[in-house]
């Protein structure tokens, strides 16, 4: 993916672009706001990074700009002061997604491929896969060679959530974004202990993992 | 009602009837009193003057003649003539009786029936005879009527208009009354934005006061929004190099080898994530303090957070081999901000699951008392000691800042917080045994 990183912090900027760089993705990194503007105009980019305080141009105007001009590239919103008004009035501005700083590399690499797919095609699936284990959306039951496995109802979410990003990793709070609906981050593990009662189901009775631990990032079914 | 009689406009309304009234009675009553003497003098003139009139007469018998003469075609009603000669003969169109209860002129003709109304009457000694003439004051009595008249025509419509202009300075000044009182409330509670819209019918007074109350709001509006910048500012001033040394200790973490280096910057990159959590905490406990996020307050579903706020923790507390449930209903709708409320609910559930111990229960439960709803947690773990229950909440914000470790966030200040902005009323019980926390909303 091409990807467009407005930020002025010159140390973070460069971090984030050789992240992406390594992930394979054509990153270019500008510094202000203006520049930004001009750079995200001329367009050829899956998607945007921009810092919520920016110089000449603050990040807010600058989406604002870029929708009112029709471009509607998806846009990651990186705010520092992560507050509920502030969330509010970026994804209003015309953001796609937000992300709090300080974040994680890992957090804000999986958002940007969640936000490079989309908008994704609507499919009429009946059931979903990954490897040996099968998940019929329409009997919502669950089978891993050949053997039903019995899931409670939120457990058979989290589970289709992850197999409908099948390859991707989903963190821990876009998982609580997707699963149960919520836009605040708990404090204590409270993820971790659903997944691990999803795998004590689904990975621990058979040979292969099939949910990855991805270390400080999120997890990942693999196709 | 009650409150509109105690408005100083329609008192000040009331006490000017009142005086307008009595100034105007006692004139009326002084003019009434002038006009009846100036009337009666008029009369006894008159009197004189016709007695003057019949001594002009030289004998009795001219005046019994003249009397006779002048009574035919005079009303008795009117004027009353009446000559007692020396002989006791009566002449004239009345006579002069007297009984217990006074004088009475009594009519010659038909019968001789009494004459109703009151005379003035002058007598005199003449030729040896007597001389009475009288004279109606039918016409002082018609004054009354007249006067009274005078007294409604003119009073009433000036009480009426007084009274009606009264009360509608009354009301309008209690509008505009109202209109400043629901300013300085929304200011109260946190919305600087709140500006009393004074009319262009606005008394000077009020006037005066609903812009000195948005002068001061504009002046606690701009310290609070410099307050604000400034913390942004060091937020963000901040955080910028939290989030390279979060970086750099994930590209760090990348390149050091399992062991005891990557232990520590495992332990080191938990410590970052510790002060970017209280960051965090302080930002949001700040911006709930603000209250401007009334603006965005939407119906949420309590009974259906509370619900997933339990089931995300459920396997939290299982692990650690407690019990955690909701009791509640299907629905109940309160007006709030969904993500404050759902933190608030998961920092009363931590609370609770990190001060019991093993085999704990603890119940979240939603419930209408006295028609307003109640969220509650309660557990039966050690709890607070009954006489410390009351300071816990007083020095809330203090206990929980001593108490305050990376990860804790700022606990139970921000359920303070978050319950006030939503007028809900935050209050500690003991559960015998532990701890019940009750949140009690508003009435819908």
């Amino acid at each position: 993916m091409k990807i467009l990183v407005i930020e002025d912090d010159v140390t973070t900027g460069t971090y984030i672009a050789r992240g992406l760089r390594e992930e394979g993705h054509v990153v270019d990194l500008v510094t202000d706001g203006h520049e930004g503007l001009v750079a995200a105009t001329g367009g050829g980019h899956d998607v945007l990074i921009v810092d919520r305080m920016l110089p000449k141009v603050d990040g807010l105007t600058l989406v604002k700009t870029l929708r009112g001009a029709g471009n509607s590239t998806p846009t990651l919103f990186l705010t520092a002061m992560g507050s509920v008004e502030d969330r509010i009035g970026g994804l209003n501005a015309g953001a796609d997604d937000y992300l709090v700083k300080p974040f994680a590399f890992g957090e804000l690499s999986a958002r940007v491929a969640a936000l490079g797919r989309r908008p994704q095609a609507v499919e009429q699936e009946t059931s979903l896969q990954a490897g040996d284990l099968t998940l019929d959306l329409l009997t919502r039951k669950v089978s891993r060679e050949g053997q039903e496995i019995d899931l409670l109802p939120r457990e058979f979410a989290l589970l289709e959530f992850l197999l409908r990003r099948k390859g991707r990793v989903q963190t821990r709070t876009m998982l609580l974004e997707g699963v149960w609906d919520l836009s605040f981050d708990p404090m204590t593990n409270v993820v971790e202990t659903h997944v691990s009662r999803l795998r004590a189901k689904v990975d621990k009775p058979f040979e292969t993992e099939l949910i990855k631990t991805v270390r400080g990032a999120g997890y990942r079914i693999d196709g | 009602m009650r409150r509109l009689w105690r408005s100083m406009p329609l008192r000040l309304a009331l006490v000017l009837v009142v005086l307008f009234g009595t100034v105007s009675l006692l004139s009326l009553a002084a003019s009434y009193a002038f006009t009846r003497a100036a009337f009666e003098q008029a009369i006894r003139d008159d009197l004189a003057q016709d007695l003057a009139g019949f001594r002009a007469a030289p004998t009795a018998g001219a005046v019994a003649l003249l009397v006779q003469a002048e009574s035919e075609d005079t009303d008795p009603g009117r004027l009353v003539l009446s000559y007692v000669t020396r002989s006791g003969r009566i002449y004239g169109n009345g006579a002069v009786a007297r009984d217990d209860e006074g004088f009475h002129i009594i009519s010659l003709e038909e019968g001789r029936a009494t004459l109703d109304g009151e005379y003035l009457a002058l007598s005199a000694r003449l030729h040896g005879g007597r001389l009475t003439i009288a004279r109606s004051r039918a016409e002082i009595e018609a004054l009354r009527p007249v006067f009274f008249n005078i007294l409604w025509i003119s009073l009433l419509p000036t009480v009426l208009i007084a009274l009606s202009g009264g009360l509608i300075l009354a009301r309008r000044s209690e509008r505009h009354v109202e209109v400043v009182r629901n300013a300085l409330e929304k200011l109260s509670g946190g919305d600087l934005g709140a500006r009393v819209k004074t009319g262009p019918r606005w008394s000077d007074d009020l006037l005066g006061i609903g812009k000195a109350v948005n002068g001061m709001a504009e002046a606690q509006e701009r310290s609070v929004t410099a307050l604000r910048q400034v913390s942004s500012d060091i937020a963000h001033d901040l955080k910028t190099p939290v989030q390279r040394v979060s970086l750099r200790l994930e590209a760090l973490a990348q390149v050091v080898d399992d062991g005891e280096a990557a232990d520590l910057v495992a332990q080191t990159r938990e410590e970052v994530d510790g002060i970017a959590a209280v960051f965090q905490a302080l930002l949001q406990l700040a911006q709930v303090e603000n209250g401007a996020l009334k603006a965005q307050f939407a119906s949420v579903d309590l009974a259906d957070l509370c619900r997933t706020m339990v089931e995300v923790y459920e396997p939290t507390a299982a692990a650690r081999k407690q019990r955690l449930s909701f009791d509640g209903p299907d629905s109940l709708q309160v007006d709030g901000e969904k993500n404050l409320l759902g933190q608030m609910i998961a920092n009363l559930l931590e609370n609770a699951l990190r001060h019991t111990g093993e085999g704990a229960e603890i119940c979240a439960s939603l419930q209408y008392q006295y028609g307003r709803p109640v969220l509650s947690v309660r557990d039966n773990g050690p709890g607070i000691p009954a006489e410390e229950l009351g300071r816990v909440t007083q020095r809330l914000y203090r206990l929980d800042r001593s108490r305050n470790t990376a990860g804790n966030g700022l606990g139970l200040s921000l359920v303070e917080g978050v319950a006030r902005l939503h007028g809900a009323e935050l209050s500690f019980e003991d559960a015998q045994p532990g701890l019940c926390v009750r949140i009690q909303f508003p009435s819908a």
